[in-house]
């Protein structure tokens, strides 16, 4: 009984190369500790959203053909510009399929507020942070109120007014904040700043207190065409009540992501785990791979757990989408940087005092985050005497080769490079 | 004092991911959730151990939020321990004396189980339950069988194990041993037809129903008494067809028990991991097709433990059979949890989830590992649930039992 795939973390990355190969039939496991990043994330999925200078990129697609010649080891010179396309279609139809629509300004970059308040270029949103009928109410210059509802802490809506004032997307608009209470929080013991955005989204999601909550917002509103609030208008049937919400209030509603727990990326991480189980794909949470086995360049096993309670894993393929430091896929320790599972070569400075910057906000961003798994063309890693690892293949924030926050990229690089080594490996075993 | 390997609460990053997937802190806002009980809460219990308060009980210690974290803390192992470790338990509370010893009224209740079985489930004995026992009114019991599946065990199997010449020890556990004996005739047909003999040797309960009820030393004098006989089985492999006692046995003993168990631990499995590592290496008996759509239920403890993939993995080699693998959701039974009267409505609220989902899979049966989650979902649904060991052993062909 041996896998065709296993795949070594749960997050953006290993589950679209997930949900490709189990749709293609294949017998596919994906392993993960501890919950992914889409859990601290907007939401929104970024592709290419600054330049080397830092400026805002407008036309992300046309931007990595740029620097394609320049960035021979970024992962998206890996992929090819046709892949990047054919990784985000089949991304946003899967989730879709889940409920969850991702919508783009055609081959342009839109924008997005960030949970402190930072407005942000990105290439895919749900539809209550872009849409077409939002750009145009922010064209028309139309009033927009930034509500919070009275107690909660992980938003902070004067930020979000400051920074939307000084952008020039928002030159023309009034601005105004307001406070909502919700008729829930009369009858329980439960202190108000004691919720989180999931606490406030399954209060949503129950549906019973809508009526009065519109009630809140067009009282809150006043006249305001626009209202924004922070993104916890539900979790599974977020699409429903902020229809009904819209159609009560008469105003469209625009949400900004919290501090985490993060909605709108807990929406996008069920959306993407409901289209693995449903292609077929078998999920095993909670489980940290340990140590590997691997022989002349080939994977033979994967170890989880520790003394008589181990187990090896055999598979065909592996792929390795462990994510970043944040996540486990890579270690450092008093001054060097490794990858744990299969102790690959990694890229990075072992020199301590070169791994970040003194200013926390450098706009050049850490050079630790571009640190990681280096990988040929195929994305196949190398151990540390320098051969390749023909059977495993490495995928998302685990690689090397590019700066996430620095280029604005994270996303697109995951969904990209996961659904790239799916092809790879599915192309092997129907050879 | 702070003990260094206790301060796993120090790695929090404060990111509330263990709340989200907290089945308890979903159904109720009095319970605060694990972020906030687990490493919050330690960093003042550490000062000062008076502030230890009581919205701890409501953990079900399902270990659901263990499995979010994405730095590792050892969230309700913090919690077991504030809960029982800092407030000394010394009145005494007949209720939970009596959940938590399983192998006292097991071994009780199955001499006369006509008559408990009656009597348990009579109305006014429910309804004096309710009142002076705080179990709820609404609550079915699992009935008693009669005699132990040790004392059948003597009678029909003891003799016929010896033609095999690999040796299995077969922890049974209290629901094997009081009320399913089924499903311990099951385990030696399936071990037999893989060419194992299954030898029982003395064991009392796990300790998992003690340690849920604050009885820590007792449980500490089980979980000796169970290594020492486990200890001195020589190189059998060991086997346990209970999720929660494999997961006391293996994890809860070295780490919140802090007992050695090293004379045993890397003989024992639960079942559908050693009969997946036999399927493996290709001992794989004769089976017929069943011809069963059923649904599959993981429970909590096995998925902690990472032992989903081998249920998964040993039930996809079973012919013929139509698997639906529900999301993870817990059943809300938590062992004895469910079966107390405050806690009654929390229990049934947590599982609403999962009762939804197997109504909506249409299934002829549920499959599950665990003995409560099995007893939670007959009462909450009209499907019968079986054991993957129950599964396999219909679907073993009658030849396989000349194999040695
Ligand atoms: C806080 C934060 C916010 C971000 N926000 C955005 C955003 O808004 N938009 C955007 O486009 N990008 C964002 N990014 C960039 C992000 O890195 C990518 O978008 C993407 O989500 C990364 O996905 P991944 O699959 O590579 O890794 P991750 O999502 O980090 O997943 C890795 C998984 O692997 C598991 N794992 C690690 N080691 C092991 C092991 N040994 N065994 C088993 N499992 C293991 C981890 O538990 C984790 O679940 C953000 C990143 C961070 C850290
Ligand atoms: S063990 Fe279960 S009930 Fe207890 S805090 Fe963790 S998730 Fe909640
Ligand atoms: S999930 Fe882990 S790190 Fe996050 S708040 Fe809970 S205990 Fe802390």
């Amino acid at each position: 009984m041996i896998y065709d795939c296993v795949i070594i973390g749960g997050g953006l990355a290993g589950l679209t190369c997930g949900i490709r190969c189990a749709e293609e039939g294949l017998r596919t496991v994906v392993i993960s500790g501890g919950m992914n990043s889409l859990h601290f994330s907007s939401g929104s999925i970024d592709l290419a959203g600054f330049t080397e200078n830092g400026s805002v990129v407008k036309k992300p697609f046309e931007h990595i053909k740029n620097n394609a010649a320049k960035k021979k080891d970024h992962p998206y010179t890996k992929v090819g510009i046709p892949a990047i396309r054919k990784s985000l279609d089949y991304f946003k139809e899967k989730v879709s399929d889940e409920g969850i629509t991702l919508n783009h300004n055609s081959d342009f970059n839109h924008f997005h507020v960030t949970a402190i308040g930072a407005v942000k270029p990105t290439y895919l949103s749900q539809e209550s942070v872009f849409s077409s009928r939002g750009k145009d109410i922010i064209k028309s210059g139309a009033k927009i109120a930034i509500l919070n509802f009275k107690g909660f802490r992980d938003y902070y809506p004067e930020q979000t007014a400051a920074n939307l004032k000084e952008h020039p997307l928002f030159k023309n608009s009034e601005l105004m904040l307001g406070d909502i209470s919700l008729p829930y929080y009369l009858h329980t013991e439960k202190n108000l700043h004691e919720f989180r955005s999931t606490d406030i989204a399954r209060i949503f999601e129950t549906e019973r207190y809508l009526p009065r909550i519109a009630d809140e917002i067009k009282r809150a509103a006043g006249d305001a065409d626009a209202v924004s609030l922070p993104a916890f208008i539900g979790i599974n049937n977020y699409r429903e009540i902020r229809g009904k919400l819209e159609a009560m209030t008469g105003k469209f509603i625009y949400e900004i992501p919290t501090l985490p727990p993060s909605i709108l990326g807990l929406r996008i991480d069920h959306a993407v785990k409901n289209s693995f189980f449903k292609h077929g794909g078998e999920y095993i949470a909670g489980k940290k791979i340990e140590s590997s086995v691997i022989k002349k360049g080939i994977v033979e096993s994967i170890i989880t757990g520790s003394r008589g309670t181990s187990s090896e894993i055999k598979a065909k393929y592996y792929v390795l989408a462990s994510g970043s430091f944040f996540s486990g896929g890579l270690q450092s320790g008093v001054s060097s940087i490794s990858e744990p599972v299969f102790d690959l070569k990694v890229k990075g400075d072992s020199k301590r005092s070169k791994w970040y910057s003194w200013n926390f906000f450098d706009k050049k961003s850490h050079p630790f985050l571009s640190y990681g798994v280096e990988t040929d063309s195929s994305f196949n890693p190398s151990t540390q005497d320098g051969k390749t690892v023909k059977n495993l293949f490495c995928a998302g924030s685990v690689l090397a080769g590019y700066n996430p926050v620095k280029e604005g990229c994270g996303g697109g690089v995951a969904i990209s490079t996961g659904y790239k080594c799916a092809e790879r490996i599915i192309r092997e075993i129907k050879k | 004092m702070i003990k260094l390997e206790n301060i796993s609460f120090d790695h929090c990053i404060k990111c509330t991911v263990c709340t989200i997937y907290c089945p308890v802190a979903q159904a109720t806002h009095l319970f605060p959730g694990p972020k906030q009980s687990g490493p919050d809460a330690e960093r003042l219990r550490i000062k000062n151990p008076e502030l230890v308060d009581a919205s701890l009980k409501y953990c079900t210690n399902c270990k659901r939020c263990e499995i979010a974290c994405p730095s590792d803390v050892k969230i309700a192992e913090i919690i077991q321990n504030a809960k029982w470790k800092y407030v000394k338990v010394h009145w005494f509370r007949p209720r939970d004396f009596f959940m938590s010893r399983t192998d006292l009224v097991g071994g009780l209740a199955t001499i006369f189980s006509g008559l408990t079985n009656f009597i348990i489930n009579l109305k006014v004995m429910k309804v004096l339950m309710h009142l002076f026992l705080n179990i709820p009114y609404s609550r079915k019991f699992p009935a008693y069988q009669r005699g132990t599946f040790t004392g059948l065990y003597k009678k029909k199997f003891m003799q016929s194990q010896k033609v095999y010449e690999k040796r299995a020890v077969f922890y049974h556990g209290c629901f094997v041993n009081y009320n399913n004996h089924s499903l311990g005739e099951d385990l030696i047909k399936v071990m037999n037809a893989l060419g194992y003999g299954v030898d029982l040797v003395d064991e009392k309960c796990c300790g998992v129903p003690l340690i849920a009820n604050g009885y820590i030393e007792k449980a500490k004098k089980n979980a000796q008494y169970n290594i020492d006989s486990l200890g001195k089985t020589g190189d059998a492999v060991i086997v346990s067809t209970s999720s929660s006692c494999s997961f006391a046995l293996m994890h809860e003993y070295p780490s919140f028990l802090e007992l050695d168990n090293s004379s045993y631990i890397d003989r024992l499995d639960y079942i559908t991991k050693f009969i997946y590592d036999e399927f493996t290496a290709g001992n794989i008996p004769q089976m017929k097709a069943v011809g069963i759509r059923a649904a599959y239920h993981s429970p909590c403890h096995l998925e902690r433990m990472g032992g989903v993939i081998y249920t998964l993995g040993v039930l996809k080699m079973v012919p013929g059979l139509d698997l639906v693998v529900l999301n993870s959701e817990c059943c809300g039974i938590a062992g004895t949890y469910g079966f107390k009267k405050e806690n009654y409505e929390i229990s049934q609220g947590v599982g609403q989830n999962l009762f939804r989902l197997i109504e909506k899979a249409e299934p002829e049966f549920v499959v599950t590992d665990c003995e409560t989650c099995t007893m939670q979902i007959e009462m909450n649904t009209k499907y019968k649930v079986l054991h993957p060991v129950t599964l396999i052993a219909m679907a073993l062909e009658e030849k396989n039992k000349g194999k040695k």
